[in-house]
């Protein structure tokens, strides 16, 4: 009987656990579309999207996420060109390249990676990375290409982590098979593995997307954050997650109200992201 | 062995990139671009600078217009532009009076020196003033709070704020009228922090006072004393003319704003026309500065 009591509250503690992250995610989409939406609805949707101009203390203000929305999308790309190749061939590495002292050592760095704070990385970056940028390229040294080196560095634990347990998953015979058939262990690896795992590789990307575009703190001390469109590769950039960052501070009526519906913005394309992660697995699972 | 080697690499490697570091102070290259540092939109530093500065400009439909030049880094903080400053021999930016270090080195404007002393006397062109302003009369309670804010006491928290007294001689404060009820005060969000830190004082002085402060910018306090639902206004700037008609205004502090450059940098001074020239993107190159 005791025992039965027991069960039922340990399962009602469970089950309020489970409702908590529920709610939480319930309340912030509440927050975000009901903050952001009335003020797109007045702006104009396309004026908000489409709008080059970001100048929120000019009156009439002007406010144009258009740049933002690019400088987003050029660094997590610059992000992804740099970090992805890296990041799987590490993982092909650890699987089945590398011995076992090397991988004790190695994993651990590479969960390290993870756990360090980006506000860390932001500072390494700047006082590391912005000076050879700068004697490299000239100019201020903070640019897009600064803000990619340093967030494809910050997506590779990401990457490493789960495209590795992706070829870890390939069941052995493949493997084996291809030796059989007179493979090198290079070309089995290449040829058979690697592509045989590829949904979970593609699932590690769009995480490290998702991370990429997500990320704040470490962009904002590099980026330059210039509220124009972006001008080039050694031009600065400003992000939507650093436009939010950067003004709230201050940001008052209409102007917080726009920064909000930034983080609107910010949060559908993080939906499209998972959306597409959620796709690809389930493809996987069912192929 | 060959975790030593390993160890061995990783100590070459690590000091070969601090070397190389700190190699790279070799002389003051004066045709080299100009990197600007400004603040966020929407920033009372910023918003101060540019007005003072005349980098914002109304055109021909009087709209205005802020005219930073685009290609500025945009800092969210005083100690990122500091740390940007401190970093790049080439850049220029600007900061509160209060935070400056020596890390970096401010430059006079037009000949003067960024000194609370020129600020006061008004020989420094770059700084503003934080005002109160009033309607009719004050009640007792606000016209004691206003007197311990403008005393030595009240004067003191100002300058322990890192701003500029606005009367080097202020009396000692004495206690008048009652003890008790509700101050409001509303307006600019610089002044804001300053005037938390003046009431934090007061009411150790007097527990049952409770004073209200509303962040809402400059311009929406003054309408708010204008209306009467604030008991006090705060501008970190001067009033317009059409404020000054209402309201009795006093200045509680002045708050200098610092051009600050790299230490290797070996410009010393710099015109306002020249520092407008800098941030509207006029003037790109170091070397175009006479």
């Amino acid at each position: 009987m005791k025992s039965k009591s027991m069960e039922s509250i340990m399962k009602t503690i469970f089950f309020i656990s489970a409702t908590v992250s529920i709610i939480a995610i319930v309340l912030i989409c509440i927050f975000i579309f009901a903050g952001g939406v009335p003020f797109i609805a007045e702006y104009g949707l396309k004026d908000f999207l489409l709008g080059r101009e970001w100048q929120p203390s000019d009156t009439p203000a002007s406010f144009g996420i258009l740049p933002m929305i690019m400088g987003s999308i050029y660094v997590t790309i610059g992000a992804i060109i740099l970090g992805v190749p890296i990041g799987i061939l590490t993982a092909t590495y650890l699987a089945k390249f590398c011995n076992h002292k090397v991988y004790r050592f190695l994993k651990p760095c590479i969960n390290l990676m993870a756990g360090i704070p980006s506000i860390v990385y932001g500072f390494f970056a700047l006082v590391v990375l912005v000076p050879i940028i700068r004697d490299i390229f000239g100019g201020t040294g903070m640019n897009i290409i600064t803000a990619s080196i340093l967030l494809g560095i910050m997506i590779l634990p990401t990457i490493v982590n789960i495209s590795e347990s992706a070829i870890r998953a390939v069941p052995q015979s493949y493997y084996e098979g291809s030796i059989a058939l007179g493979a090198s262990h290079e070309r089995a690896i290449i040829s058979v593995v690697l592509p045989a795992a590829r949904s979970g590789i593609l699932s590690s990307v769009i995480l490290g997307i998702g991370r990429a575009i997500g990320e704040t703190m470490a962009v904002i001390l590099v980026a330059g954050n210039q509220a124009r469109m972006p001008a080039g590769l050694t031009k600065g950039v400003r992000t939507l997650t650093t436009n939010i960052v950067m003004e709230m501070a201050y940001a008052a009526d209409e102007h917080r109200q726009a920064l909000i519906a930034t983080a609107t913005v910010l949060f559908v394309f993080i939906l499209i992201i998972n959306g597409t992660f959620l796709i690809i697995k389930r493809r996987a699972n069912n192929g | 062995m060959k975790r030593f080697l390993g160890l061995l690499l990783i100590f070459t490697v690590v000091m070969g990139i601090i070397s190389g570091c700190s190699n790279n102070s070799d002389g003051f290259k004066a045709d080299r671009t100009i990197n600007v540092v400004t603040r966020e939109e929407g920033s009372g530093t910023r918003g101060a600078f540019v007005e003072i500065v005349g980098i914002i400009e109304e055109d021909e439909n009087g709209e205005e217009v802020d005219r930073t030049y685009e290609e500025a880094i945009v800092q969210n903080s005083t100690n990122a532009v500091m740390t940007t400053v401190a970093g790049d021999d080439y850049s220029i930016g600007y900061i509160s009076l209060g935070s400056l270090n020596d890390t970096v080195k401010a430059v006079q404007i037009d000949g003067v020196e960024a000194t609370a002393e020129n600020i006061l006397s008004g020989s420094y062109k770059v700084s503003r003033p934080f005002n109160l302003a009033y309607k009719g009369d004050l009640s007792l309670v606000a016209q004691d709070f206003l007197n311990f804010i403008l005393s030595s006491q009240g004067q003191e928290v100002v300058a322990n704020e890192g701003y500029v007294k606005a009367s080097i001689q202020a009396p000692s404060y004495e206690a008048i009228g009652s003890h008790s009820g509700t101050v409001v005060v509303a307006g600019s969000t610089s002044v804001t922090p300053l005037m938390e830190k003046l009431a934090e004082a007061y009411k150790k002085l007097h527990p049952d006072v409770s004073i209200e402060i509303q962040s809402t910018g400059s311009s929406a306090g003054m309408q708010s004393a204008m209306e009467g639902t604030a008991d006090i206004g705060m501008a970190s700037r001067d009033l317009k003319d059409s404020e000054l008609a209402e309201l009795t205004n006093v200045v509680i502090a002045l708050d200098g704003i610092a051009v600050i450059v790299n230490n290797n940098n070996p410009i010393e001074n710099l015109s306002l026309e020249n520092l407008k020239s800098i941030y509207m993107g006029e003037i790109t190159s170091w070397s175009e500065i006479e």
